[in-house]
This record gives C-alpha cells, structure tokens and sequence, in this order.
C-alpha cells in the first residue's frame, strides 16, 4: 500500500489551482499562449521510414515496415496499414509493462482513424496480386518520454515515417504472370508511398472552467483538465477524424471554433512535416552520390556495406 | 597526520569523479579520522566514489561528491517541500520524493496537542524539515525547527511548485545569492520555497510574475552566471 | 451504391432525418442494482449497473471521489457472421474506455469518494450505432440504480451518405464506408461530451451532421425521461401512495 503510494507521481493542490487559475488570464505555466504549439523537431533515422518527434518533452518514435502477405478476403485488392502503439514504461511510471494499457488502445486507434479511415494511404496502390499478395504496412509507435499530448505527437511521427518509408519494387513474371519478384533497393530505386493527404492530429484541453481552452496540454495540464478534443484534419479544411471521448461537456459552438483553430494549426504542422521531409529527401539523396563515388568511404559504414556487392546494377540506374 | 590527509587528496578534491574511482588510500594516512558524506564508500583501505559527481573537501576532514540528481535521498535536517498524500491517525504521509513516503507526527507543530491537530487535504504542499532518515525506516519529518518554533515550517498556500533537480535546489540555496534570484529579486517581488529534495515553489502578486520566475529558475540550470543574467533579462523584456 | 432513393428514402424506408424505434425498459437484470434494454431498431443492448460499492483492488481507490469502470462486450451471436471474438480486443477497449469516461461526466463521483462503480454493457443484436445504444442503455441502468447525476447524458450518431446527412445509421449504412458522427450530450446542459468521428467530411458539412445527431439526442432525451417518469409513478404505486 505504501509502495503505492510511493511509486507515482503526484501533483499539489498549488499547482491544480494555479494552473486553472492562471488560465483564466491566458497564461499558461510553461510561459505559451492558449493556442501555441511547444517546439516541434522531427528527425529521421539512417532507414527509410523511420521518424523522431520532439515535441517539447514528448518524444516519440515511428517506425514504418512493409511485408508482403495475403489480402483480406473482403478486400482482395487492397494492402493494409496498421498501427501499433507501444507505450513503454521508460516514458512514465504510470505505463506499465505488457499489454497495452486503455491509453495506447485509445492512441492507436484516433490515429488509426485518422490515416486509415480518411484514406490518407493509398491502399489498392499496394496490392501486388490480386487476391494473393499485398503489401501490409505496418506503423509502430514508440513513446519514448511522456511530456503530454501523445497524441499529435505520435500522429506526426506517424506521418513523417509514413512519407519517408520506402517499398521494394516488385514485378511479376512466369509464364502465368503469378511469380513475383521483389527487386532489391540497388536493382530498383524503391517506391514510396502514396499518400493522397497529411490529416494532423491538433489536441484540446478543456479545464473546469467553460471558457478556457487551450492547445496542446502539458502533462501537468493534462492532469488537471477535464476533458480533451482530438481533431484530425488535413489542409484541404476535411475533417478527419475527431475524439471527445467523455470528459466535461462543451458548447457546440466550442467544438465548431476548436475545428476552425485546428485547421490553420493544421496547416501550420504540414508544412513543417512537409519540410522536414524534404530536407531528408535530400540529405538522402546526396548520401548515394556519395556512395557510388567513394566506395572506401561506404565499407566504413556497417549499414551500407552489405549492399556493396550489386553496385554495378545500382550505378545503372544512377545514369 | 593532519597535513598528509590534506595534502594527499588534493589531487581528487573539486574534480570530476565517477563510481569506482579510488579517492583516497587509507594506508597512507594511518591514525587520522576522515568523515565521509554522501557519495563515497569504504572498501577495505581505500575510499571509493559511488556517485558521478564533483569531489568536495572541507577542512578539517570532511569528503562527499557533489552532484545534482532528480531522486531525493533523505537526510536529516534537510529542508524539503512534501505533498501530503494521505492522513493516518498518528501521521500524515507525506511524498518528498524519497524512496519510501516520509511520516509526518500529527504533533510534530508548533504548540501541537491532540486537540488542535490541523487538516490537511490530499495534496496539500508542506515545507517540512526532515528529522530522522534512517534506513529500513521511513523517514520522520516536523513542521519545527531543533526549538519547537513553527520559524517558517508548515503548510504553502496558492503559489506554484515545480520539480527540478537536487542540484538546482542547491544552487538557489547558496550564498551569495545566485544570479538568477538576485536579478529576478530586483525587479519583482516573490516567494520562494526550495526544498532540498529538488522541489522549488513560487509565489507572487501575479500569475505572470510566478511563471515568468518559474521558467527562469527551470531555464538556469545548465547556465553560467553570466548567461543566466542574459536570461532573465530577455524573459523580463518579454513579458514587459 | 444508391443510400437515399430519389423520393428521399433511405434503405429500410426511413426519412434521412428519422430515426429508428426506439425502446427501453428499465430494471432487466435482477440481481443488478440497476439495470436496463435499451433497443434502436434492430440494435439491442443490455447494462447493468453495480455499486457503489467497496471496491475490489485497493490500489485503485480514489480517495476523493467514486472510481468508475465499464466492460463493453459485445455477444458472439450479435453479428450476422457468428464469431469468436477475443476479449479485450482494441475496439471494445476504446468503447469501454469512451462510454466509462461519458459516464464519468455526468456520475457526481465526488458525493462517493472510495468506492467503486461498475458498468457492465452487452450487445446483444448488432446493428449500426452500438456505441449510442451503449451509452443510453448505461445512463438508463445508473438513474435506475439511483445513482447521483448531473444529467441524463445521451447519444446518438448521424452520417453523410449521397450528400445527404442521415440520422441513426443502421449497419449497411455504417459500413458503407461513409462519415459517421456519434455525439452524447448532456441535454439539460446543452453541452457535447462525446463527440466521435472517422472518415473525411469538410468543416461546414460537418457542423450540418453534427446538428443533426445533436438534435437526436435530444429526442432520445425526451424518451428517456419518459421510461424513467414512468418507472418511478410504478415504483410509488407499487409502495401504495
């Protein structure tokens, strides 16, 4: 009982009554404003489909892996994209260990409406053989540091992992046309995903008081709000999906003026995905210049020397 | 004796150690007493370092390691800030960050009797002075000092607490004053409670002037005397 | 597929702004301190409703205010196709976890601090909007168990199909792949306490869908209060006033 009471993490009732007090003049205790974001940076790992997000002290990390496997029998000419949450109990003595907790289910599945429901993927662009074999995109989502606000954060780590991630080409071939042969990363410059549209994830807190909103919460100021809106929305002004599951009641008109801030915050976060993104489809870029024209220096690096022994084939194409 | 025990370390004190490094060599310096403090351990004829941290040396015999951690170990006569996390008949319980809860006496106030026990509500902040911090127990703490006056102990109303780390909180309590409270200190008026246990509260006339203070105190930590003032100069141009 | 004919029906003859029959009965499960059926159409969910009472793992107790859990299952026999559906499985727990915290939002847990309030929810016909009948079947059974309540909090889902927003979507509506709003309300109060949406919809469409599910939980309201009135003048004749 004791240990209980030892081993979490607790807050004062100093720090409940500041922060709803402070907000009813607009300030928040980390200095933003009701309606800022807290510092973004998005990185990506040395692997395609791999993303970093920072946001203020929410860390998370996405991982995108592609496998081939049969189709679902209700959708033969579709691929599938499925999102895993992992909620370590690295990030917060509240996580625990082994089966996914009521929070990573709710996670993963507003942001699998988000992506999947919307259709952000093109999905049938993944079917390889019709009723045989399709490409199963599978996201993984690792929190790393639990700063609040998992959830925009996990979306745009998502997103940014998804817009990196990159498939082997495959071809079919046999007499039949049912063989099908996966082509390595140095045969054939692997194929992207397409994605139709980016629907961001712009999370609200709501406080005891009505009038006060504000965008996202801290882990402080998630423990002591009482009720959070998820919308999803991408720059077309579509919204995509949206989560108030429970919590203190808000006008309506609340939820149709949060809409409205969430599309131009919306907005806001593609470009900066979008940004990010691009930069590293440079920096990718210029690193296989680099590794046709200085083989000594690629053997130096263990992730790249395997591929070595079919350069004739990839500086084919690079011609 | 006296002079070998303080020649010979000189080659360690105010310099960074890290655990296992072997501080001082026992068989050198037969027949003096050392007191050793936190971070360092006796192994056979050497004293060894448990703790990354810088080595510190005070005359006559006294060694500990210096360093900043988020954990809280007690130790008596510290001066911590608790969160009150349940009420028993005899004692409130109370989180000081520690590894087990502390005890607080329900009379262990100023004037205390059983008839005028006061009520505190889950969550409440205390600035307590920690009493007894043996192991295998939990800690004991008292809301007086060694002569049963209140002298500032008790119950911290409205304000905001923040968590930081032990060496912050050492930094805030030292003297001279440190840069950031002394600049902050000139151009607002404010409370401030630091527990030794990394836990700093602040309290002000207006809400800005307690989180501009608040994220000043946070953003100090890695910083040298000069940047802090840089610092706060540019937070308060902010908020002016 | 066609969804709204040209003379403006829907699949099972309903108007776009209809809802289904709805029916309740309160007090179904006789060992429950509370309980009720709560029917839309063709959907039919059964809550029971225990507590407060002690609660069962000490280290959950909250010790200012009533701790709160919910079980959504769903019957193996619900569903057209009869299958074995693991427990626990990430729908149910999100819906367990939406309809406890909806529920949440109306409970007054702060009048029954260390104990433990549980709602059990079963579907036992599936179809389309289980999440509503859901929550409507759960407030039904706590007003029921006499538990205290802010207000009656309701639900009900509309959707967009053929340009036409659709009220109470039965299954083959749900599953046409098409927007689904399903909104709780705290009627007396007039305020959104859950709000659920996936697929694509603009802004202002949006706001259309949304007034109309708004619209039908009132509606749900007015029946609900009705069931309970009703309840309550049997309970008094009962005691012989």
């Amino acid at each position: 009982m004791e240990q209980r009471l030892a081993n979490t993490w607790r807050m004062s009732v100093n720090d409940k009554k500041f922060i709803e007090s402070s907000l009813l003049s607009d300030l928040r205790v980390d200095g933003r404003r009701p309606f800022d974001y807290r510092k973004l940076s998005i990185k990506f790992g040395r692997e395609d489909g791999s993303s970093e997000v920072q946001l203020g002290e929410t860390h998370v990390m996405g991982f995108v892996t592609g496998q081939l496997v049969p189709p679902y029998r209700d959708r033969p000419n579709e691929g599938s994209l499925a999102i895993y949450t992992e909620f370590s109990p690295m990030a917060d003595p509240s996580f625990e260990a082994g089966r996914p907790g009521e929070n990573a289910v709710e996670l993963g599945r507003i942001i699998d409406r988000g992506l999947r429901e919307s259709r952000a993927i093109d999905t049938e662009s993944l079917c390889i053989l019709s009723g045989k074999l399709v490409w199963s995109i599978r996201v993984d989502l690792h929190i790393l540091d639990n700063g609040g606000n998992l959830v925009d954060a996990a979306n745009i780590a998502a997103l940014a992992a998804l817009l990196t991630f990159r498939r082997p080409e495959c071809t079919l071939s046999g007499d039949d046309g049912q063989e099908v042969i996966v082509h390595s990363a140095e045969e054939r410059e692997p194929l992207p995903l397409i994605v139709h549209h980016l629907p961001v994830a712009v999370t609200f807190a709501f406080f005891s008081n009505d009038n006060v909103v504000v965008i996202d919460p801290t882990h402080k100021e998630e423990a002591v709000m009482k009720g959070r809106l998820t919308a999803t929305l991408n720059t077309n002004g579509d919204v995509c999906a949206i989560q108030k599951g429970g919590g203190i009641g808000v006008l309506q008109s609340v939820v149709l003026q949060c809409l409205r801030i969430a599309s131009v915050k919306a907005a806001d976060m593609t470009s900066k995905i979008k940004d990010a993104v691009e930069s590293y489809n440079t920096v990718r870029a210029f690193r296989k210049v680099k590794r046709h024209s200085a083989p000594i220096a690629v053997s130096v690096d263990g992730s790249v020397a395997i591929k070595k022994q079919s350069q004739d084939g990839a500086q084919k194409i690079e011609l | 004796m006296e002079k070998k025990a303080a020649a010979l370390p000189s080659k360690f004190v105010d310099q960074l150690v890290v655990p296992g490094d072997v501080v001082l060599d026992l068989t050198t310096l037969a027949n003096s007493t050392i007191k050793l403090g936190g971070g360092l351990r006796q192994e056979c004829d050497t004293i060894t370092a448990m703790k990354a941290g810088v080595l510190r040396f005070a005359k006559p015999n006294k060694y500990w390691v210096e360093s900043s951690q988020k954990r809280y170990v007690p130790c008596a006569e510290d001066h911590v800030l608790g969160i009150v996390v349940d009420t028993k008949a005899d004692n409130f319980l109370v989180d000081i960050k520690g590894p087990a809860i502390a005890f607080l006496p329900v009379l262990a106030f100023e004037g205390g009797t059983r008839r005028n026990i006061p009520k505190f509500e889950v969550g409440t902040l205390l600035y307590v002075r920690v009493v007894k911090a043996n192991t295998g127990m939990n800690p004991e703490l008292s809301c007086m000092d060694a002569n049963g006056k209140a002298s500032g102990f008790g119950i911290l109303k409205d304000g905001y607490m923040f968590e930081s780390s032990t060496g912050l909180s050492r930094m805030l309590l030292s003297s001279p004053t440190c840069p950031v409270l002394e600049i902050l200190g000139k151009k607002l008026s404010f409370e401030i409670a630091v527990g030794l246990n990394g836990r700093v509260w602040v309290n002000g006339a207006s809400p800005s002037s307690v989180i501009l203070v608040a994220n000043a105190i946070m953003n100090s930590e890695t910083l040298s005397g000069a940047q802090q003032r840089i610092m706060v100069e540019k937070l308060l141009q902010r908020v002016q | 597929m066609e969804y709204v004919s040209p003379e403006g029906l829907r699949l099972d003859g309903r108007r776009p702004m209809e809802m289904r029959q709805i029916r309740a009965e309160v007090g179904a499960v006789s060992k429950a301190d509370g309980s009720a059926v709560f029917e839309m159409g063709n959907t039919k969910v059964i809550a029971a409703v225990y507590g407060p009472r002690e609660v069962q793992n000490r280290s959950q107790q909250l010790n200012d205010q009533a701790l709160v859990r919910c079980e959504y299952t769903m019957s193996n026999f619900s569903t057209g196709d009869r299958m074995r559906r693991p427990k626990g499985d990430r729908r149910s727990t999100e819906i367990s976890l939406v309809i406890r915290q909806t529920m949440e939002a109306c409970i007054l847990t702060h009048l029954m601090p260390r104990s433990q309030i549980d709602i059990f929810v079963q579907v036992l016909q599936a179809d389309g909007g289980t999440r509503s009948a859901c929550i409507n079947a759960a407030t039904l059974a706590l007003a029921d168990a006499g538990i205290p309540m802010s207000d009656l909090v309701t639900s009900c889902s509309a959707g967009y199909l053929n340009s036409t927003p659709l009220l109470d979507l039965n299954y083959v509506e749900d599953s046409a792949g098409g927007p689904d709003v399903t909104v709780g309300i705290l009627p007396k109060l007039d305020k959104v306490t859950l709000l659920q949406m996936d697929a694509k919809l603009p802004i202002d469409t949006f706001e259309n869908v949304m007034q109309l599910a708004t619209e039908g939980c009132k509606a749900i309201a007015n029946y609900i209060r009705e069931v309970l009135q009703e309840n309550t003048k049997q309970l008094e004749s009962r005691r012989g006033t």
